[in-house]
């Protein structure tokens, strides 16, 4: 991550008619996405297939048809690491920590797909600043952290692999309600420091106010794309598919 | 890589003459105390080992294998055929003992990993029972009637030894045996990358992929180890007992007694299994041995696990650390439902 003005030097991560599913079974239907600048949300009721639109992203679920390129680079084919060394990192639902190492151990492990030890260095400083509060926690076991301590170490984790793309499976979900807003602030420290959010969320209301670009899958396809602006004038789409 | 060193030291004084003095108590163990004793202590080091070897999946890695007491009796019995149906010294059952668990576990990891919580407990059990029917009814395990080595003689792979084989010897045997394996699990598990990719894949599977690990590859890796290392005390033990019956070797208990030392000494630690093996092996020896009763330490021990269970979730190690601080038994009940994702 860069960090400074702007995030126009971050590739653009796109899906071109993307079809994928689990066995036999078809669930998305020719997703064409393209990341924006600061944070794509995804939206779309239980089942419209986002978040298997994510794991088609991250190469944990195999694209049968379609493309996936991140700036120049075909990624259709890559698996879960390559995608990864390739400087896009997932954050699983719910952050995904592991408890029972510690802090410190945890935002190493981020690193165990980056070889140079002083990116690694630099990396763990760079977390720190943008997570002070964990610098007292280092040595403490993620599991006896507060929820939004470890919402900073799943980002900070995801930061240490040296991305400039976070793909966030429904980060709230889980979270108590007034925790929701902290952990969208969270986000907004990362995309001040130039990075660039692919957001999948049920909370839309919440996640709006972040968007700078919209998606809304229903059914395996997208049913509207466009800035979050635009979105506020179709109501029959909002009610339909987002409840609101 | 590095991370916090292992709390091993919380005696007090120079932690350095304490490990001196077991090193020195360790190593004159036999001539100090005799045969008897030595044999007491050569069994307390296959059971610390072998709980050990349990750990490497089931505590490290999460996995709850009620199977791995087959792969002990693997490698008695490779040992049991090289030896005595193949008339090669002990060395080359030792090796033997390596590859076929090896490749037992291999083929077996492929399916059985596919798996998670009480499915893989339930695939391994069953395979540990499928093996142990095989056996009593191969020839080449000897069936029904097992398999008689031969009696060590004064050589070593083939060259004469200037000392009696005899407890000492074996005694001795187990402790390179235990004591490699201490090592290799505080090397690959407490010091490198790899112990924190296993330690990772049991916290959160899809976590650690989304990190780049390759999750498959490092559960496969970690029970093939775990496997070969039962292994290697069977054949150890095969020797030193000269007589192996699936009926022995292959029972059920053999995994009890692993996955209760390591669940009691304290899971995904190194000392563990240390405190575990020695407290079960110990309550068991020598309550048949002074009170003649082969089953009183049976209830004993099943009020420990239940204490464990519901009281302290990461065992002996994690009272000793001072991990416990909870009485909400729900609490901690889930934590090891969730460790071994049985929830």
């Amino acid at each position: 991550m860069s960090g400074g003005d702007g995030s126009s030097d971050v590739p653009t991560l796109s899906a071109i008619g993307v079809e994928a599913g689990y066995d036999r079974h078809q669930v998305l239907h020719g997703i064409t996405f393209e990341s924006r600048d600061g944070v794509t949300c995804i939206f779309g009721p239980n089942g419209s297939g986002k978040s298997t639109f994510l794991k088609t992203l991250n190469g944990i679920v195999p694209v049968w048809d379609g493309t996936i390129t991140y700036g120049d680079v075909d990624l259709t084919e890559a698996k879960p690491e390559d995608i990864v060394t390739h400087g896009i990192a997932t954050l699983p639902q719910g952050g995904g920590i592991f408890g029972s190492l510690s802090v410190e151990e945890n935002l190493n492990v981020g690193a165990f797909t980056v070889d140079d030890a002083d990116a690694i260095v630099e990396r763990k400083a760079e977390v720190l600043e943008v997570f002070p509060a964990l610098e007292d926690k280092l040595g403490q076991k993620a599991r006896d952290l507060s929820g939004g301590q470890q919402m900073m170490v799943s980002l900070g984790r995801a930061m240490m692999t040296g991305a400039d793309t976070f793909l966030l499976d429904e980060p709230s979900a889980g979270l108590a309600p007034r925790l929701v807003d902290d952990a969208f602030g969270l986000i907004e420290r990362l995309v001040d420091r130039g990075a660039q959010v692919v957001l999948i969320e049920q909370n839309v209301r919440a996640a709006l106010r972040l968007a700078d670009y919209v998606y809304i899958l229903a059914e395996g396809e997208v049913q509207f794309h466009g800035p979050p602006e635009d979105l506020s004038e179709e109501d029959e789409l909002m009610e339909l598919y987002l409840g609101l | 890589m590095t991370g916090p060193v292992p709390s091993l030291d919380r005696l007090p004084g120079e932690p350095r003459y304490w490990y001196a003095g077991l090193a020195v108590l360790l190593v004159a163990w036999p001539l100090l105390f005799g045969d008897f004793w030595a044999r007491i202590g050569l069994g307390a080091l296959m059971w610390i080992g072998l709980a050990q070897s349990w750990n490497m999946i089931g505590g490290y890695a999460g996995y709850l294998d009620f199977g791995h007491g087959a792969y002990f009796g693997i490698g008695a019995f490779a040992t049991g055929i090289a030896m005595a149906q193949l008339g090669y010294p002990f060395v080359v059952g030792f090796v033997l003992a390596a590859v076929v668990a090896a490749t037992v576990a291999y083929l077996v990891a492929v399916p059985t990993l596919r798996l998670t919580g009480a499915y893989f407990a339930i695939a391994t059990w069953a395979l540990a029972e499928s093996i142990k029917q095989a056996a009593l009814v191969t020839g080449i395990t000897g069936g029904t009637f097992g398999l008689s080595l031969p009696r060590s003689s004064e050589t070593f792979v083939g060259v004469p030894v200037p000392f009696p084989i005899s407890e000492a010897f074996f005694y001795y045997a187990m402790l390179v045996l235990c004591l490699a394996t201490m090592a290799l699990t505080y090397y690959l598990f407490e010091r490198h990358e790899f112990g924190y990719r296993v330690k990772a894949l049991r916290d959160d599977q899809d976590a650690a992929e989304s990190l780049g690990i390759d999750t498959t590859r490092v559960k496969r890796q970690v029970y093939v180890l775990s496997c070969v290392v039962a292994a290697l005390f069977g054949a150890v033990h095969a020797w030193y007992i000269v007589y192996v019956h699936p009926n022995d070797v292959l029972a059920p208990i053999i995994t009890d007694r692993m996955v209760i030392m390591a669940l009691l000494g304290g899971l995904g630690t190194l000392t563990g299994p240390v405190v575990g093996g020695l407290l079960v092996f110990l309550l068991e020896r020598l309550s048949s041995v002074f009170l003649g009763s082969t089953t009183f330490y049976l209830p004993l021990i099943g009020i420990l696990i239940m204490i464990t269970v519901l009281f302290a979730p990461s065992g002996i190690i994690g009272i000793l650390r001072g991990e416990v601080d909870r009485a909400d038994v729900r609490e901690n009940v889930k934590e090891l439902g969730e460790k071994f994702d049985l929830l």
